[in-house]
């Protein structure tokens, strides 16, 4: 099986309401994909059909070779799942709840169980309602990788964790990968998903913008970066600059936007003397710029 | 403990069950205790001739209201039982206990976020409807128990003179009666998701479906009325005097099933609620 999953015009409504519309797309077995946009893009929308949480109005998804409606139970069975927003039962232990869950299943293997809680350093004897924010998620992230799936489906995975924490659930994901199976990972920050996917796909209102490798999404990027120079910034010379736009200079601060890496820009500033270099991260609503073009661009500054 | 917790954790029946537990230990004490008090002042009411000319001196429309028969003698075993207990009382708790564990079920746990989590592993809506409606039953059947035993072991006390086999057609029939009304407010609660819809649907059914049995005693034209109340069928065939009516009995029985049928089909169609 090459695709593990695969959306056909897959659209949903919730009354008038948009919530997708005619998705596309084809995600590759044994990769990790990124599934990028803002809050309410329709990011979950997709993730609950897939999982049969809801219904779609047109279209259809096949998740490992199986139909997303029909075949839902076989296919939860090869599933891990970690919601945006896990609602655990408060009531139960973290160590209560994985069995309970695990019971459902048919069984899983415990030691592994045992061997995620140590890596996260997650205490299973405290009931869940007297967790943190960051400990439910850990308990989350353990029901959706003690099975063993073939295919994990993780919606905004690292909010709450720690940086900690955060690198650990990286390794976890590099593992699930070198082992071949399926990432499909959704988040509205493009740095939770740009150390860890192979291809990207931006959805923006409902809507496929773009399905990309993130090496070319990253060099589309615009990137905000501030240089301060030692004496009056060189703003002709940086003007010039292929990819340079939003030039601003304040004393000898010079800020600019960058598209296509910044090699030509760090080589230009290095033949002065460099006080202070920030560069930040490109957001998503700076690749959204990149992708809108300029008509787009004066709409939203 | 630690042993019979993980037992309780296998399964949905077994889960839903054990969430249940201390509520299902309060229900049981209350209702026993409010029994054992019946029991405890009848000697005292037994033969009490003052205490009957006074209750036939009620008008008739506040008997029927109340649940009592032209016949009711307050001061015989039976008719004590039923004016005390299985008039009013009983029937309201029984309801009330179906309502909370039926809208509660499917639409307690769509609230707090948690069906989301057992929908995404491999048990089907089904199977789900079904295991949570088992333990909804169940826990009305240890009502049911508790309160057969309190009366039984009560009668014994006292040395009333009533059928422990007509005690339990009667507590079965309650038992019917909690069901019914649990199952509909599962119902409502699979189709809408929301528990407090369920609960002001089954609200309104049973003040309305119990006004139209009364009524119908009272008022010549609202007497056909009664066949659509369940109410009707758990008690107008006074099941402690006479024993348990199949046929009023098997009313209740197929509406439940009706109810819960309809719950599956109105849950499995739907998406489900963030």
């Amino acid at each position: 099986m090459d695709i593990a999953i695969r959306l056909d015009g897959l659209t949903k409504y919730y009354g008038k309401q948009l919530g997708v519309a005619d998705l596309n797309l084809e995600v590759k077995s044994g990769e990790v994909f990124g599934y990028l946009g803002p809050n309410g893009a329709g990011k979950t929308t997709t993730i609950r059909i897939l999982l049969d949480l809801i219904r779609p109005t047109r279209g259809k998804a096949t998740v490992l070779g199986l139909d997303s409606q029909a075949d839902s139970l076989l296919l939860r069975r090869s599933v891990g799942y970690l919601p945006s927003y896990p609602s655990l039962y408060g009531n139960l232990s973290g160590h209560e709840f994985l069995t309970y869950l695990a019971s459902i299943r048919g069984g899983v293997h415990w030691p592994r169980v045992t061997a995620l809680a140590g890596r996260l350093q997650c205490d299973l004897s405290r009931p869940i309602g007297a967790l943190s924010r960051g400990n439910k998620q850990k308990l989350a992230v353990i029901r959706a990788f003690m099975h063993e799936p073939q295919l994990l489906i993780l919606d905004e995975p690292t909010s709450g964790l720690d940086p900690l924490m955060q690198a650990e659930f990286e390794e976890m994901v590099r593992e699930v990968k070198r082992e071949g199976k399926t990432v499909f990972l959704s988040s509205h920050y493009l740095p939770e998903v740009e150390q860890l996917a192979d291809r990207v796909a931006i959805i923006r209102q409902g809507r496929l913008v773009a399905v990309e490798e993130i090496q070319s999404l990253r060099s589309r990027a615009l990137r905000r970066v501030e240089i301060e120079f030692a004496g009056p910034a060189p703003t002709e010379e940086f003007a010039r600059l292929d990819g340079v736009s939003n030039l601003q200079v304040y004393g000898n601060t010079l800020r600019c936007d960058v598209a296509g890496g910044l090699d030509r820009l760090i080589k230009a500033a290095a033949r002065h003397t460099v006080m202070n270099l920030k560069t930040h991260e490109p957001n998503l609503q700076e690749i959204f710029l990149a992708y809108y073009g300029d008509d787009q661009q004066e709409h939203v500054t | 403990m630690g042993m019979t917790n993980k037992n309780m954790l296998h399964n949905v029946f077994l889960k839903s069950l054990r969430d249940e537990r201390w509520a299902t230990i309060w229900w049981v004490f209350g209702l026993g205790l409010l029994a054992a008090l019946m029991m405890a002042i009848f000697p005292s009411i037994q033969g009490n001739d003052d205490l009957n000319s006074l209750v036939e001196s009620y008008p008739d429309n506040l008997k029927a209201l109340l649940g009592f028969s032209e016949l009711t003698d307050v001061t015989s075993a039976v008719g004590f039982l039923n004016a005390e207990l299985f008039a009013l009382m009983a029937p309201l708790l029984f309801v009330i206990h179906g309502v909370i564990l039926g809208s509660g079920a499917i639409a307690g746990e769509e609230g707090r976020g948690t069906l989301e989590i057992l929908l995404t592993e491999p048990i089907s809506r089904g199977k789900l409807v079904i295991q949570k409606f088992a333990a909804v039953a169940v826990a009305a059947v240890f009502l049911a128990l508790a309160l057969w035993v309190v009366l039984v072991v009560g009668a014994l006390v006292i040395g009333m003179e009533v059928s422990f086999l007509r005690i339990a057609a009667a507590t079965f029939s309650l038992l019917l009666l909690g069901i019914t009304f649990g199952s509909l407010a599962f119902a409502a609660g699979c189709f809408t998701g929301n528990r407090g819809t369920s609960v002001a649907i089954v609200a309104a059914v049973g003040v309305g479906t119990y006004f139209m049995n009364a009524a119908s005693g009272i008022v010549s034209f609202m007497a056909p009325a009664k066949w659509l109340s369940p109410f009707f069928y758990y008690n107008a065939a006074d099941p402690l005097a006479n024993g348990l009516n199949p046929a009023h009995a098997a009313v209740l029985l197929s509406a439940s099933a009706i109810l819960l049928g309809a719950g599956y089909l109105g849950f499995r169609r739907r998406d489900l609620r963030v």
